[in-house]
């Protein structure tokens, strides 16, 4: 019993480390402009199947096979962390300047169109099927006091929680980390200080979408890659950032691991039930807390 | 009788547009166009209530798919399972919805932005995931056969009737919506799209108005899930998804949300795209993204916006009624020799910074009070105590004797308390008379919107803004802007007006002008309570000075008597021991 509970808290803590990643990224993009990118989902599977196409690429070059050699999955994370960054250039450009700094909640809208183009080009592309990414440390399965993890969970495990820790680190420690929090307290006195803000602005989407791209590449493994499973992900992943606390980084890495490890106890009793139980804690915890766990209400001024 | 027939005059259009459709329907023989008439009709009725949602109220909710999924499947399940005669399941159904609307106001209500949209959002994939695997009651991606359609003869409807129904549908929840977004109704939902605050301050109850808008969204898209439900005989689970949820936001945004027009822009759009690309549903999926990203950007205001600023059209003038009205003044309450405002030890700190400290204070009708003390003396934070826009820590607040303390900020406002704000607070989209409508909203009940339009005329004329009245709030000069937010004070007819530094901003003149219109003001019999810095004004016009520094009273008189006060002086000149400590500190 208590083997299966450590178990899917393991389980839980891997899916919950991706759903940090995304969130992250959110949470990001949230502090310099005050939106989000509601199309986080189609980055995930798009970064995923870039991933696949770069393995697909190196293989067929050097005719090998993937899956005996880690470092092609290493290329291939790059590779798509590289893609799915750029891609977050347009992405502001197109479906954010417009509306950033303005009322009503546009780029909602405009966010989500980008991800079904998106999506829709990728379709084309890889059609609809899901398709398997080799584990680079293959499929073995590593015990420690009975409990087994995956070696990929072991991958995304400390991989997640290196990249969490460093962007925590720079945003508090690096001039770059500085400007973004500048640009998040307040965008005009940044300017005035010389801050080029639009920069800042851009920097954080292209971030937010390489950590997406990752998220995909390093959850592909676990679960078959398709070009719909980036939804549900970015959802929790949202879901992790809001209840986290929009505007504080650590909350929203600490609600991605929540809702990580919610789904995968409500697993061990019902996997059907899995989003039902995460999506109605979420309603929940926002009618208690409304600017989520850490984040803090601004008092309008009056 | 007089009502209904201008309701059915004001309506002309939208009935004869109906009876040409209905006249279509009967000419058309394929049931692949009647289809696409059905499909169109049932959008309509959907982006109908999500405009007064979305376009109206602002709350733009992710989840539309969930209650479309509760309408239908309420007709399955009660057709199937429980044999109800299919009408009454049809009926039932916007009811249902209604109470699912009203649970997902519940937690959007606490809610703004980002997180509403997620709140929104995560109830449409509940509802998505409850009926794709509890398969026991709702069947899954099987979905449920054999929902009994509703019948005309003892034969099931035939498409011809299932449109000309929708189409009555249309131009009956059409004529009944506009009704309400026309007048009061739409004008409480507009202003607190814009500024809650200000809405709240002006008598409308923020989270009535809001319930109501997610009720009316929820019961209009039922009634859209259970007749595509009915007329399929079939429905299953696939139906459900956030697509669906975006292609119902994307009908009012398209179309234009907020106007009236919107719904039946975005409707016929959207239907017809959805026509012409259903062969290549690659290039359907498309073409929805990408007018997701730029319509928006072309046309931000939708099509109806677009089509509304051409200069073709003429801007509607505003006829103002002659001669105008009396000056709308609340009747006095029986003197009762309890003064009008009566503030008992009031206190409020914020973490350790005290603002207001058992403050003691009456207010009478036709007296003119003024507020004065240095910055952070807490004089914004007393009005605010007053209006409820903060709660106090303790201490109690009566108005005519009667202790107002937990009323709520719209409640006061009905009660005849009314305010105006240091940083103005207008709803800028609007036109100076619907901001003074929107100031009477407490007062419209039992007048109808002409006798509305009458007293708002007068109290413009009040305020010298008769020239303004069509102007779009937004666009007028500054000084102009602060008269009309005293003018939507004034038309709430208030017994004790609030005003927070009117006179910031002003040039002499029009402060001069401010003080006249201020003593006005006061001989309609209103208690007027400023708080301003500038002491000509003050010194000028009040009949009562009151005078706080760091939340508390230090003294209150006739100007005369605060001029002289050696208190007064020290709070705002500081003392010599300060002179001389700062001296010494410099050296």
């Amino acid at each position: 019993m208590l083997i299966t509970l450590l178990q899917a808290l393991v389980g839980g803590l891997t899916i919950g480390a991706i759903y940090a990643l995304v969130a992250l990224g959110f949470s990001l993009t949230y502090a310099t402009t005050r939106t989000l990118n509601f199309a986080q989902g189609d980055f995930v599977s798009v970064g995923a199947f870039m991933g696949l196409a770069a393995t697909g690429l190196v293989a067929s070059a050097l005719s090998i096979d993937p899956a005996s050699y880690p470092w092609v999955y290493t290329l291939a994370a790059l590779a798509a962390t590289v893609a799915m960054g750029l891609i977050g250039w347009p992405l502001y450009l197109a479906a954010i300047r417009p509306f950033a700094g303005k009322p009503g909640m546009s780029w909602v809208m405009s966010t989500i169109g980008f991800g079904i183009v998106m999506q829709s080009t990728a379709l084309l592309i890889w059609g609809p099927g899901t398709r398997m990414l080799a584990a680079p440390l293959g499929d073995g399965v590593l015990r420690l006091a009975g409990v087994g993890f995956r070696s990929q969970e072991v991958v995304v495990l400390v991989l997640a929680f290196l990249i969490l820790g460093a962007f925590d680190y720079s945003m508090r420690h690096t001039g770059m980390g500085r400007c973004m929090r500048a640009v998040a307290l307040n965008r005009d006195a940044a300017a005035l200080m010389g801050i080029n803000v639009t920069a800042v602005m851009t920097i954080s989407f292209v971030a937010s979408s390489a950590l997406a791209g990752l998220s995909g590449v390093l959850i592909a493994p676990i679960v078959s890659a398709s070009l719909f499973m980036g939804l549900l992900i970015a959802l929790k992943g949202f879901s992790a950032a809001i209840i986290g606390g929009l505007s504080h980084p650590r909350g929203c890495m600490l609600g991605g691991l929540i809702i990580g490890v919610v789904e995968s106890l409500t697993g061990l009793w019902s996997a059907q039930w899995r989003e039902i139980v995460v999506f109605v804690l979420v309603i929940v915890v926002l009618s208690i807390a409304p600017n989520g766990m850490f984040g803090k209400g601004v008092a309008e001024k009056v | 009788m007089r009502s209904l027939t201008s309701f059915l005059r004001q309506n002309v259009s939208a009935f004869s547009a109906g009876l040409a459709l209905i006249a279509l329907a009967f000419h058309l023989d394929n049931d692949f166009y009647l289809r696409i008439l059905f499909m169109g009709g049932v959008y309509f009725l959907c982006a109908t209530g999500m405009n007064v949602l979305a376009g109206y109220a602002g709350q733009k909710s992710l989840g539309q798919a969930g209650l479309f999924a509760v309408g239908a499947y309420t007709v399955a399940l009660l057709t199937t399972r429980l044999e109800v005669p299919a009408a009454w399941a049809l009926a039932a159904s916007p009811l249902i919805a209604a109470l699912a609307g009203v649970l997902i106001a519940l937690p959007s209500l606490r809610v703004k932005g980002p997180s509403l949209a997620l709140v929104t959002l995560a109830f449409g994939i509940v509802v998505e995931k409850i009926v794709t695997e509890w398969t026991d009651l709702f069947g899954g991606a099987q979905g449920i056969y054999g929902i009994v359609p509703i019948s005309h003869a003892d034969e099931p409807f035939t498409m011809r009737q299932w449109v000309v129904l929708v189409i009555v549908l249309c131009v009956v929840s059409y004529a009944i919506i506009a009704r309400f977004l026309r007048g009061r109704f739409g004008r409480a939902l507009l202003s607190l799209q814009t500024d809650e605050i200000a809405a709240e301050c002006a008598g409308i109850s923020v989270y009535r108005y809001k319930t109501m808008a997610f009720v009316i969204a929820a019961a209009f898209c039922g009634l859209g899930g259970a007749l595509v439900a009915q007329q399929n005989q079939y429905f299953n689970s696939d139906f459900i998804t956030f697509q669906l949820s975006i292609f119902i936001l994307l009908l009012v945004l398209l179309g234009g949300a907020g106007r009236l027009h919107g719904p039946l822009a975005g409707a016929l759009v959207l239907t017809l795209t959805e026509t012409y690309l259903a062969r290549w549903p690659f290039a359907q999926h498309f073409v929805y993204g990408a007018l997701l990203l730029f319509a928006l950007y072309l046309m931000p205001r939708g099509i109806v916006g677009l089509l509304d600023s051409m200069p073709l059209r003429n801007r509607l003038s505003l006829r103002l009624p002659d001669p105008l009205p009396a000056m709308p003044v609340r009747a006095p309450e029986r003197d009762t020799g309890e003064p009008l405002l009566a503030l008992r030890g009031i206190g409020k700190a914020f973490g350790g910074v005290v603002t207001a400290s058992d403050v003691r204070l009456d207010m009478q009708a036709r007296c003119i009070h003024a507020l004065i003390g240095p910055n952070g003396a807490g004089k914004s934070t007393l009005i605010n105590i007053i209006t409820g826009v903060i709660a106090a820590d303790s201490g109690r607040i009566l108005l005519n004797g009667r202790d107002i303390t937990r009323a709520s900020a719209h409640e006061r406002a009905r009660l005849g308390i009314a305010r105006t704000f240091q940083n103005l607070r207008l709803f800028g989209d609007m036109t100076v008379m619907e901001n003074v409508l929107v100031g009477a909203h407490t007062r419209i009940p039992g007048r109808t919107e002409s006798q509305a339009l009458g007293h708002a005329a007068a109290v413009l004329a009040f305020a010298g803004l008769s020239d303004h009245a069509g102007t779009q709030a937004r666009s007028l000069p500054y000084g102009v802007q602060r008269r009309v937010e005293l003018a939507r004070a004034l038309a709430g007819e208030p017994a004790l007006l609030l005003l927070d530094e009117p006179a910031a901003g002003l040039n002499p003149q029009e402060t001069a002008e401010l003080g006249r219109l201020i003593r006005k003001i006061g001989g309609l019999g209103v208690a007027v309570l400023m708080v301003e810095h500038d002491m000509g004004l003050v010194m000028g016009i009040s009949d009562h000075i009151v005078v706080l520094d760091r939340g508390i009273v230090i003294a209150d008189g006739n100007p005369g008597q605060i001029q002289a006060d050696p208190r007064v002086i020290e709070a705002y000149l500081g003392t010599d021991e300060d002179l001389g400590s700062l001296e010494a500190a410099a050296c």
